[in-house]
């Protein structure tokens, strides 16, 4: 069948051409993810292999409680004496000091280095001289460790940001009041300008002990061993020597699986994300192969019939598509391939222009990106190609006697009970994985999703004729071209809507990000309207459950100014209630009520002192909790603790679940850091008289942000603008994929009306009519695949959107200006789309097109 | 085939205005040796009201001549006039204007815009050309095809004939100078076929139309005021006032 698949190729290739093109697309992002996350991995891998290279076993505070998938490892700290202990122990050859906490650096431009709540974070760490050989910092020529509490050593990718150099003067936020040091030394990160583009500080021992720690306390101790004495060895003989409950003590190999585990977590993120990104172009793709191998199998029919009638069986002419197919997608997958390599240099340029300082190396292209990426490359074309082979296989030997007529709908009503059917399969899956109980949410909503895309694809034919009718009818104003190319595509409802349905596709995931975002946009604000009682708010240094904030020096300071009624900072920690690991606040309940209006359901804030907790009432009533009753929470520094319920409340959009109490955080969470802090200007002071007060104080802390509600309500929505922006970014390659689509099927039909065309310029039709017939037509497929899309996607948003309820999103809102950009911009790409193809069109020889057969 | 030889006769109007002529046409498809001179030389002129077909056999180079004829394909040398137009001097938007305003087309098959029911197809020259048709002109065109029953269907709901006569009545909406037929009745039955062509005969006779017919068919050239015989790129025979028969006999002597 070889003989004959290959020469069927190869007259058609022009057609295969961009189908091809499509399965590359996807093929190339999946491929160029895989790449990008494996070189990522391995260089970090050999990276840390090479930072603690020397570093035999670890002596550090044990974690209570473990709370799972956080990158962020929080001990309790221990006594630095320790240090004395594990020196006497036979073996031990060298013993460094891991002292390490939030510490930033303010620029020349006076501007705070990084941004921790956005990127990556900004650390202090501990310098020992007697250890140089175990740390992973290497100086650059000409500085040297900083020796005094003046004196601070720090990494060349913040020397480059924020133009410092060796004998400058810099300021330094740490959870102390801000500093001024001078930087005697910068340092590399193994080979790396810094580890994963975080800023990082080197104190002197003491100074870091005080400023990052507590006086007298470290993170860690690190044990080199004398040689010969292996790391198990080693790390039980400090066990022996220890004997402490609250200190454990690893091995170095465990440190460094450790930290590997925690990039290829930090990593699987950002993989996953990328990758459903692909698995999106590919499934937009798969229409587009579905659509080019049914037109190719319908214009082939009088072939197909004519080897039938010679004695061709039908599964021959079945194998003969499929073998098409496989050869399309072995192609495409190699080509893919290749381009991945390119667009995983492009992911990393990306971000390394978002401010991660990736290592360069060398791309590892591993065996299993190669399998998986032709694998998944073929198969998707094979599988979209499936039912046209079996179309090919049905044809009659005497359909090549016969003239060829287009395929006229004669299944309707089947046709419109399966749609019905993966419609409904689809919907159930969908709200399943919106409102069940169930795990793995995200599968049952992405199958129910995708099932509701192939029903909507298979109703099409069905919909489509009205649809295009309808939207085509103000065509009409638009002379014979606008007329025609109404016709035209309600011609062939199938092929019409086939060619819209990767556009629908597109369109409708936009759909649902815009009105997934704009409702949680509006959510945020109404819950900013009626909660929030505080006049400012200084935000922009950290992230809940993060490491970085503000010293609380921030706080007093601006709770000082006469100008300020009340001021209170909101921190927060990852704590294990119950079960699940969860991230709380905690604030002093003094000020609650001056600041917040929560929705206090039962009990007082005034009465919650430094034993209580405040609790959401959705945990109230799904733990049948009432004010009164006592709730372990369990810390990962210090275990379990029992507080006592006394308030409930209901605004769980700002507050979320729990609240405890400021004691509470001081006691427990590692971080000593504010992550906001609230103020409220005294009676009969302007804002503006306030705002400047703040300001001066802020001087100092230059990675605070003062904001009004307004502007808070700015911040807030920006941030989701910024992921939106993303989004929208990641659905352009499944957009472009759907254009292509479009072209392909206009360039296929008009190769199947070559004579129509000629025939049109025979008796007096205009090169620039044509093209506008061919514009117009590409316009109406546009359109009916936005429509269809806009209203999946809002639907499906509307759905997702109640489905979040729970989650502090409370208003639907549906974005229409955007919808109507995303209608518009659909109409123009329609115009771009049929730019080659009606050029074609139009340069065909009349005379040529007439005796076209 | 043997050639009859001298002079090639060059048939001329005598005392009627010219509808259409071509002055030493020369057309050579290819280049070097496997060059064929479709055309060789070929002078013709077509009167106004003059009901002309034009018969050769396979290759002898009459549907080029009609295609050159037509605007459809330039000459390699020669001059073609549309109603005194030189239509070698014209560009494509101007050509494309010739055909729309002053040229009439029927071919033998796929004539009509498939999606456009028989009225649009009508219509569709001056359409085209954003122009309104005048309702009278239109209502008499359709009426004296006999297709006026027949205007809200599409092509694929009429019959071959009824198809040809759509095409007709598209051919003659814009009162071209010229109607250029190629082969038109070689998909009809006989009957549709002397429909069509006795339609053709009376837009000649009524409305004094131009038309200009390629066919293979003796007793369609019958229906012709003149017949021109084509070989080898030349035009090697005319006859005057042809009957089936006079035509059955001029190919059995030409091709002797």
């Amino acid at each position: 069948m070889w003989r004959i698949t290959l020469p069927g190729l190869l007259a058609h290739k022009v057609r295969y051409a961009l189908t091809a093109v499509a399965v590359s697309l996807g093929v190339a992002f999946m491929a160029g993810t895989l790449i990008f996350t494996d070189t990522i991995k391995y260089t970090f891998d050999g990276l840390f292999n090479d930072v603690y290279r020397n570093t035999s076993a670890v002596v550090r505070g044990t974690q209570p409680v473990t709370p799972d998938a956080n990158f962020t490892n929080q001990r309790q700290l221990i006594d630095a004496r320790l240090a004395e202990t594990v020196r006497g122990v036979p073996g031990v050859a060298q013993t460094r000091l891991g002292v390490d906490g939030y510490a930033q650096l303010v620029g020349k431009d006076g501007k705070a280095i990084g941004n921790p709540a956005a990127g990556a974070p900004t650390l202090g760490e501990a310098w020992n001289p007697a250890a140089d050989s175990m740390s992973p910092y290497r100086f650059l020529r000409g500085g040297r460790p900083p020796r005094t509490s003046d004196e601070v050593a720090i990494d060349k990718h913040s020397a480059d940001i924020g133009h410092l150099a060796v004998g400058d003067r810099v300021t330094v936020l740490t959870k102390l009041s801000p500093h001024d040091y001078t930087v005697t030394g910068i340092v590399r990160w193994g080979t790396a300008d810094s580890p994963l583009g975080a800023s990082i500080t080197l104190f002197e021992l003491d100074t870091a002990e005080r400023v990052l720690a507590e006086p007298g306390r470290v993170n860690e101790i690190d044990v080199a061993a004398e040689d010969g004495i292996s790391q198990q060895e080693i790390v039980n003989r400090l066990r022996e020597a220890i004997r402490d409950p609250n200190v454990e003590v690893v091995s170095g190999a465990a440190v460094i699986e450790e930290a590997q585990t925690g990039v290829h977590r930090a990593l699987a993120f950002f993989d996953t994300l990328l990758l459903v990104f692909a698995a999106v172009a590919l499934f937009v793709g798969s229409f587009l192969i579905f659509n080019t191998f049914s037109i190719v199998v319908a214009q082939r029919m009088r072939e197909l019939a004519l080897l039938r009638a010679v004695g061709a069986s039908r599964g021959q002419m079945m194998r003969s598509v499929m073998g098409e197919s496989v050869a399309i997608g072995l192609v495409a997958s190699l080509v893919g391939l290749g381009a991945g390599v390119g667009l995983a240099v492009g992911l990393r340029s990306l971000l390394t222009a978002f401010g991660f300082a990736l290592p360069s190396s060398a791309l590892l292209i591993t065996w299993r990106t190669v399998v998986v990426s032709m694998t998944v490359g073929i198969l998707i074309t094979l599988l979209a190609a499936l039912m046209p082979a079996w179309k090919a296989g049905r044809v009659a030997p005497v359909e090549a006697l016969r003239a060829v007529v287009v395929g006229e709908e004669t299944h309707r009503v089947r046709r419109a009970a399966s749609g019905a059917l993966v419609l409904t399969i689809g919907s159930v899956l969908l709200l399943v994985g919106l409102f069940a109980d169930v795990s793995q949410r995200i599968n049952y909503v992405g199958a129910g999703a995708a099932a509701l895309f192939v029903g909507v694809a298979v109703l099409g034919p069905i919909i489509s004729r009205p649809l295009a009718r309808a939207i085509g009818a103000p065509l009409r104003w638009h002379g014979v071209a606008g007329l025609l190319a109404r016709n035209n595509a309600v011609r062939n409802p199938k092929r019409t809507s086939a060619a819209a349905a990767g556009l629908m596709v597109g369109v409708a995931l936009v759909s649902v990000i815009a009105v997934m975002a704009s409702s949680t946009k509006s959510s945020i604000g109404s819950v900013i309207d009626s909660s929030m009682r505080a006049d400012f708010v200084v935000s922009g240094a950290g992230q809940p459950g993060g490491l970085s904030g503000f010293s609380p020096s921030l706080r007093r300071q601006v709770a000082a100014l006469p100008e300020i009624a009340s001021a209170t900072g909101v921190r927060s920690g990852t704590v294990r209630i119950g079960s699940a690991t969860t991230v709380v606040l905690a604030v002093d309940p003094r000020h609650v009520d001056d600041l917040f209006d929560v929705d206090v359901r039962r009990g007082s804030f005034t009465t919650m002192g430094d034993s209580g907790v405040a609790i959401s009432q959705e945990v109230a009533d799904s733990a049948h909790l009432s004010v009164g009753d006592p709730m372990p929470v369990a810390f990962a520094t210090s275990g379990s603790k029992t507080y006592i319920v006394r308030v409930i409340y209901g605004a769980r959009a700002l507050a979320g679940d729990y609240v405890l109490p400021l004691a509470a955080a001081r006691q427990n969470f590692s971080s000593k850091l504010d992550f906001q802090v609230y103020a409220k200007l005294a009676a009969n002071v302007s804002p503006t008289v306030g705002r400047a007060a703040i300001e001066r104080v802020l001087i100092d802390y230059p990675n605070g942000n003062l904001l009004d509600r307004t502007q808070y309500k700015h911040e807030q929505e920006a941030q989701i603008d910024q992921l939106l922006s993303l989004m929208y970014g990641l659905l352009g390659l499944a957009l472009v994929i759907a254009l292509i689509g479009i072209a392909n099927t206009l360039a296929l039909s008009i190769h199947e009306r070559t004579r129509e065309f000629g025939l049109l310029r025979a008796v007096g039709m205009t090169r620039s009519q044509l093209r506008r017939t061919v514009r117009a037509e590409a316009v109406i497929i546009a359109m009916l695949g936005t429509l269809e899309g806009l209203v999946v996607g809002t639907l499906l948003g509307w759905a997702v959107v109640v489905a979040l309820k729970s989650q502090g999103i409370t208003q639907l809102s549906v974005p229409v200006t955007q919808l109507v950009v995303v209608t518009v911009l659909a109409a123009l790409a329609g115009v771009v789309a049929a730019t080659a193809p009606g050029r074609r069109a139009a340069r065909l020889d009349v005379l040529a097109a007439i005796s076209h057969q | 085939m043997s050639l009859k030889t001298g002079p090639a006769p060059v048939p001329e109007v005598v005392g009627r205005a010219v509808a259409a002529r071509m002055v030493d046409g020369v057309k050579i498809f290819g280049s070097g040796a496997t060059a064929v001179r479709a055309l060789d030389g070929v002078s013709v002129e077509f009167a106004v009201g003059e009901f002309c077909a034009i018969m050769g056999p396979s290759g002898s180079g009459k549907s080029t001549l009609l295609h050159c004829m037509a605007a459809l394909d330039p000459l390699t040398s020669g001059q073609v006039f549309i109603e005194d137009v030189d239509v070698q001097s014209l560009k494509d938007k101007a050509l494309t204007m010739l055909r729309r305003e002053r040229i009439g087309f029927v071919f033998q098959a796929y004539n009509l815009v498939p999606t456009l029911n028989a009225r649009e197809n009508i219509l569709l020259p001056l359409t085209l050309a954003g122009r309104r048709p005048e309702a009278a002109w239109f209502e008499s065109l359709v009426d004296g095809l006999g297709i006026t029953e027949r205007l809200r269907h599409r092509p694929d709901e009429l019959s071959g004939g009824q198809q040809q006569r759509v095409a007709m009545g598209r051919a003659l909406i814009t009162k071209p100078a010229l109607v250029f037929a190629d082969e038109p009745t070689g998909n009809l039955d006989s009957r549709s076929a002397t429909e069509l062509l006795e339609q053709m005969r009376a837009t000649v006779d009524d409305m004094g139309q131009t038309v200009v017919m390629v066919t293979h068919d003796p007793r369609a050239a019958g229906y012709a005021d003149r017949v021109l015989f084509l070989a080898d790129g030349r035009i090697v025979h005319e006859l005057r006032g042809p009957t089936t028969e006079s035509v059955l006999d001029t190919i059995r002597y030409l091709g002797d």
